[in-house]
């Protein structure tokens, strides 16, 4: 699954840590998330939405192309 | 920076995941070493310490069974005390150690019985088998996701 968590970190300036801390997630799942080598929960993926204020269809794209 | 944090987040600087996990690792280990220790108490203190009488070694085994409770109970905390990403690392580790332990348990019991080893198999050298599995397992599943 595609997602836009890069962009919207880089857009806003946060390190991977810093939205780690804010989503109370490692670093590590930051990184495979924006990676996309893991698929977020559901909770957590409610938690990236509320917290760049934002759809989670406009965050998460799980179109085949 | 100040990053905006979720409302239903106890996101406070005591109860960061990595506070929550260092204090959950913290417990598993001091359990782990109080059950280990019991073990060592079972295994040598009937010989050398009070001669098999069995009121102490009975005791001995119930502070062994409650070390033991506390800790699975402190293992369990600490799965829960990880995030998503890390328990799926850990339960594919559990499901590779499990099945592993399974295959080359069922197999070494065989092994004496079948007359390709001559000693009786030691029960205790399947903990190895699944420990070591456990531990390779974690590290692969913690680089493929790096």
């Amino acid at each position: 699954m595609k997602n836009k968590l890069k962009v919207l970190r880089a857009e806003r300036n946060w390190t991977q840590a810093d939205l780690a801390k804010a989503l109370d997630v490692t670093r590590q799942t930051v990184n495979a998330i924006e990676t996309g080598k893991f698929d977020p929960s559901l909770p957590l993926a409610f938690k990236a939405a509320r917290l760049f204020k934002l759809s989670i269809e406009n965050i998460f794209d799980d179109s085949d192309d | 920076m100040t990053i905006p944090t979720n409302s239903n987040t106890n996101d406070t600087e005591n109860n960061t995941i990595k506070q929550r996990t260092n204090r959950s690792t913290r417990s598993l280990m001091i359990w782990t070493l109080l059950w280990t220790l019991s073990l060592a108490v079972i295994a040598f203190a009937p010989k050398f310490l009070w001669d098999y009488a069995t009121t102490f070694t009975l005791l001995a085994i119930v502070v062994n069974v409650f070390f033991g409770f506390k800790m699975i109970m402190a293992n369990k905390v600490h799965l829960e005390s990880l995030d998503e990403l890390q328990q799926r690392i850990q339960l594919n580790a559990m499901a590779i150690s499990l099945g592993v332990s399974m295959v080359f348990g069922a197999l070494y019991g065989l092994l004496e019985a079948v007359r390709l080893i001559s000693f009786s198999p030691n029960p205790s050298n399947i903990l190895f088998v699944m420990g070591i599995t456990y531990f390779i397992s974690v590290v692969i599943g913690s680089r493929h996701y790096a």
